[in-house]
C-alpha cells in the first residue's frame, strides 16, 4: 500500500509519496522518505521490494551524481531516465532483478519544461503529465483525468494533490501516514511542508 | 642518448621526453594537411588527400574524413591504420552512449574517451602510440557547434580554426591572420579552401586532391553531417577561382 | 399396475393454490430453502468443481469464463439517487457485449444494479422482482428497499461458498424510508449507505466521484456527475465500457436519462473541456 504520486504542471514538477515504511503488518517508520535527488534537478520517487527499493535509488544516485562530476554538467531528466531505464532493464534480465517501480520527477533547464517519467519495475518507460504507482494508480488516475490541465499554475497543482491524497485517506484500507510532497523547478527540489491532519471519511 | 628510451617501451628520457609520442608527432607532421573551422552557424573539415590516382575509386576510399555519430564527423592526420581503429572504437563508444542515455553523446566527452584510450598508449609497456591525429567538428545541445582537436600523447583541445599534418604551422598562421569569430559557413569553406590552396605542394587544386565535410544546420533546425562529393568539391573550387583550368586538364588527358 | 401408477402420478389438483404449509412458509420465509430444483454437476463437492472450471487462479486455463468486469455506481442525494452503469460484459479477454443493460428495473420504484457474474445477477434480480411482486399483492402494498435488498442478501448468503458471483445496489424512494441504497454481495455483505461503486471500474469511480460529491447536489450535477465517473472507469479499467446507462430515482419512481455512447462523450469531454490531457490527439 505504498503511494507514489506525481504531477507536473505549467513550470514545475510535484511529487509525493507515502510516509510509511511497512513490513508486514507492522509499520517499521511514520516518516520515511521514499525520494532521492539524484542531480540539481531530478528527483526519483521509489516503491517495491524492500531492500531493493533504496539499494537501487542508491545505486542511481551515485551513478548520476558521478556523470555531473566528470563531466561538469548535469543529465537531463530524459537523459536520467533513460539511464535508469536501461540500469533496470540490464537487471531484470540477470540473475537478481529489481523489484522496484519508479517515477522520476526533473526540469529540462534547456527546455525549460517541467517533465514526469513513470517507469515500472518491468523497466517500461513512459513520459507522462501525471503519474501514480501502486494502489493509488486507481484512486487517483481517474480523478487526475478529469482535473488535470497541462498549463496548471502551482496552486492548482497542489490543489490537485489535496484531492489525491484525501481520496487515498478516504479509501485505502491501510493508513499510509500521509506523504512527503517535493518540488522540482529551475531553481531545483524542495520539500514542503503539507499539513494533513484532517481526517476523511467515506460518505 | 634516445635510443635507449624509445626502442620498446614508452617511458621518460632523463630530459623528460617521450620518444615514441614525439615520433607520432613527427609521422603526422608528414601526412596530408587536415584543418577545420568553426563558422557561426556550422563547422567546415577540409583534408589534403596523399594517395591520388585515376584508378583510385573516389566514393569507396574516403581517406581523411569519418562520419563519427549523427552530429560528429572529424578529419584525420596520420596512419590512416590507426585511425580506422580508433574511429571504430569512437563510433562503438557514441552507438553505447546512445543505447544508455537515449541521447548522442557530448562532443567533449567522446574526444575525451578517444584521448583517454591514446593516453594509455603512451604509458603502458610494449606498446605503440596510435599514430593519429584529430580534428572533431560536432553540435551538442549544451555547446552548440564545437571543434577539437587531439593527437597521439592523448591530449586535446577546443579551437575556432586549428590543422593538422604537412606544413600546419603556415596554415596555421593562415588561419590566424584570416579567421574571423562571426564567419558563417559559406565564407569558413573559402577560408579553407583559400589555405589549403597555399599549404599543399601541388599547384592546383582538384576534387581529387582534397575531401570536405561540413556539419550545419538545416532550414528546419535540425543538424546535419554532410562529406562533400566531387562534383560539389569541384564547384566550390570553381567559385574561388581555384579548382583547374579546363585547358589545363584537356592538355594533361 | 395400479400400485406403479399412484407411485409415480399425482392427484391433477395437487399443483393448483397453497397447500397449508405452503402459504405458511411463504410467509416466514420469502427465500427458498435450499432445495431448489437445480440440477447439480455429478461430482463430489459442486463448488470445487465450479471453482475448476471457473477460477483462473486455480486453473490458468479455465474452460468456463464468466463475465466480471464492470462499473457499477449509485449515491444518495437531496433528490433522490443516482444510479449509473457502464454496459460491457467480459469473458475473460473477450468483449462479450457492449450493450448490456446492468440496471435492473425491479419495479416502477426500485432498481438494482448488476456486477459480477451476469447471469448470476439477472437471475437473481428478477427473482427479487418476483418477490418483491409477491410482497407487493400479500402485504397490500409495496416493499422497503430496506426488506427488498435483505431478501436478496439472505439468499445469496444461503448460497454462499458455492460460486456465485454478485455485487449488486439496490435504490428505491419509499414513503418510509425515504431515499434508501443498499449494497449487496455475493459474500452475503450488505450495507445501507450514501454511495456505493462496485465491479472492477469501482476505484476509478470512487476517485472522481468522492472529489465532488455532497449530499446537497442539484439534479443536473448529480447526473453529470454519475456519467463522468462512469466515463472515468470506462477510460481506466479494460472490462468497462460501452455505454453509460444513468438513472434517477425519485419519490415518484424512477426516470431513465439515456444509454449513451462513451466514445463521444469521452471526445467531446477531452476536446472541449481539456480533460484527458495525457491523451494525446496529435501523433508526435
Amino acid at each position: 500500500m505504498e503511494v507514489l504520486l506525481g504531477i507536473t504542471g505549467k513550470d514545475y514538477c510535484i511529487i509525493a509519496a507515502s510516509k510509511a515504511a511497512m513490513r508486514g503488518a507492522t509499520i517499521l517508520k511514520a516518516s520515511d522518505d521514499k525520494t532521492r535527488s539524484l542531480n540539481k534537478n531530478t528527483l526519483m520517487a521509489y516503491s517495491g521490494e524492500a531492500g531493493d527499493t533504496v539499494n537501487f535509488a542508491e545505486y542511481i544516485q551515485a551513478n548520476i551524481q558521478l556523470y555531473s562530476m566528470r563531466n561538469a554538467s548535469d543529465l537531463s531528466p530524459y537523459e536520467v531516465s533513460s539511464f535508469v531505464r536501461s540500469e533496470l532493464a540490464k537487471a531484470l534480465r540477470s540473475r537478481n532483478p529489481y523489484n522496484v517501480n519508479l517515477l522520476l520527477g526533473g526540469f529540462d533547464s534547456i527546455k525549460e519544461k517541467p517533465e514526469l517519467y513513470w517507469i515500472d519495475y518491468l523497466a517500461s518507460s513512459a513520459k507522462v503529465p501525471y503519474a501514480a504507482h501502486g494502489y493509488a494508480q486507481y484512486y487517483c488516475l481517474s480523478l487526475l483525468d478529469k482535473h488535470h490541465h497541462p498549463d496548471i499554475d502551482f496552486e492548482q497543482g497542489m490543489k490537485i494533490l489535496r484531492m489525491c491524497t484525501d481520496e487515498l485517506k478516504r479509501r485505502l484500507p491501510i493508513d499510509f501516514k500521509g506523504v512527503v510532497v517535493k518540488v522540482i523547478d529551475k531553481d531545483g527540489v524542495r520539500e514542503l511542508e503539507y499539513i494533513d491532519d484532517k481526517q476523511i471519511l467515506a460518505p | 642518448m634516445a635510443r635507449r628510451y624509445d626502442s620498446r617501451t614508452t617511458i621518460f628520457s632523463p630530459e623528460g621526453r617521450l620518444y615514441q609520442v614525439e615520433y607520432a608527432l613527427e609521422a603526422i607532421s608528414h601526412a596530408g594537411t587536415a584543418l577545420g573551422i568553426l563558422a557561426t552557424d556550422g563547422i567546415v573539415l577540409a583534408a589534403e588527400r596523399k594517395v591520388t590516382s585515376k584508378l583510385l575509386e573516389q566514393d569507396t576510399s574516403a581517406e581523411k574524413l569519418y562520419i563519427l555519430n549523427d552530429n560528429m564527423i572529424c578529419a584525420v592526420a596520420g596512419w590512416t591504420a590507426d585511425a580506422n581503429i580508433l574511429v571504430n572504437y569512437a563510433r562503438t563508444q557514441a552507438q553505447r552512449y546512445l543505447l544508455t542515455y537515449n541521447t548522442d553523446i557530448p562532443c567533449e566527452q567522446l574526444v575525451r574517451r578517444l584521448c583517454d584510450l591514446k593516453q594509455g598508449y603512451t604509458q603502458h609497456g610494449g606498446l605503440r602510440p596510435f599514430g593519429v591525429s584529430f580534428i572533431y567538428a560536432g553540435w551538442d545541445n549544451q555547446r552548440q557547434f564545437q571543434l577539437y582537436q587531439s593527437n597521439p600523447s592523448g591530449n586535446y583541445g577546443g579551437w575556432k580554426a586549428t590543422s593538422v599534418g604537412a606544413n600546419n604551422a603556415s596554415a596555421q598562421s593562415l588561419l590566424k591572420q584570416d579567421y574571423n569569430e562571426e564567419c558563417n559557413l559559406k565564407q569558413a569553406c573559402e577560408l579553407a579552401v583559400k589555405v589549403l590552396s597555399k599549404t599543399m605542394d601541388s599547384t592546383k587544386l582538384s576534387a581529387e586532391k582534397i575531401e570536405f565535410a561540413t556539419v550545419g544546420r538545416t532550414a528546419k533546425g535540425t543538424i546535419y553531417h554532410h562529406l562533400w562529393g566531387a562534383d560539389e568539391i569541384e564547384a566550390l573550387l570553381k567559385e574561388h577561382g581555384l579548382g583547374k583550368q579546363p585547358e589545363a586538364e584537356d592538355s594533361r588527358a | 399396475m395400479d400400485a406403479l401408477v399412484s407411485r409415480y402420478s399425482r392427484p391433477a389438483f395437487q399443483n393448483e393454490g397453497y397447500s397449508k404449509e405452503d402459504q405458511q412458509q411463504a410467509l416466514q420465509d420469502v427465500a427458498p430453502p435450499l432445495s431448489l430444483n437445480f440440477a447439480l454437476p455429478p461430482v463430489a463437492s459442486a463448488a470445487s468443481w465450479l471453482r475448476a472450471m471457473t477460477d483462473d487462479h486455480s486453473n490458468p486455463n479455465v474452460p468456463i469464463k464468466i463475465a466480471h468486469g464492470t462499473t457499477t455506481l449509485a449515491f444518495r442525494f437531496k433528490g433522490g439517487i443516482i444510479v449509473a452503469t457502464d454496459s460491457r460484459a467480459t469473458a475473460g479477454n473477450w468483449i462479450a457485449s457492449q450493450t448490456v443493460k446492468k440496471v435492473i428495473e425491479i419495479n416502477p420504484m426500485l432498481l438494482g444494479t448488476m456486477a459480477g457474474g451476469a447471469a448470476d445477477c439477472q437471475y437473481w434480480l428478477a427473482y427479487l422482482g418476483m418477490q418483491c411482486r409477491l410482497h407487493e399483492l400479500r402485504q397490500k402494498r409495496r416493499i422497503s428497499v430496506a426488506a427488498a435488498s435483505k431478501i436478496l442478501a439472505n439468499l445469496v448468503y444461503s448460497y454462499k461458498g458455492m460460486g456465485l458471483s454478485m455485487g449488486t445496489m439496490c435504490a428505491g424512494v419509499t414513503p418510509t424510508e425515504g431515499p434508501a441504497l443498499y449494497y449487496i454481495d455475493s459474500d452475503g455483505t450488505r450495507l445501507a449507505g450514501n454511495l456505493f461503486c462496485v465491479g472492477s471500474g469501482q476505484t476509478f469511480a470512487y476517485g472522481v466521484l468522492d472529489a465532488e460529491y455532497k449530499y446537497e447536489l442539484e439534479d443536473e450535477e448529480a447526473l453529470e456527475l454519475g456519467r463522468r465517473s462512469i466515463l472515468a472507469a470506462t477510460h481506466r479499467d479494460a472490462y468497462s465500457g460501452g455505454y453509460i446507462n444513468l438513472y434517477h430515482v425519485k419519490e415518484s419512481g424512477w426516470v431513465k436519462h439515456g444509454f449513451t455512447d462513451t466514445n463521444p462523450v469521452f471526445w467531446e469531454t477531452k476536446l472541449k473541456k481539456g480533460e484527458f490531457s495525457n491523451v494525446t490527439a496529435n501523433l508526435d
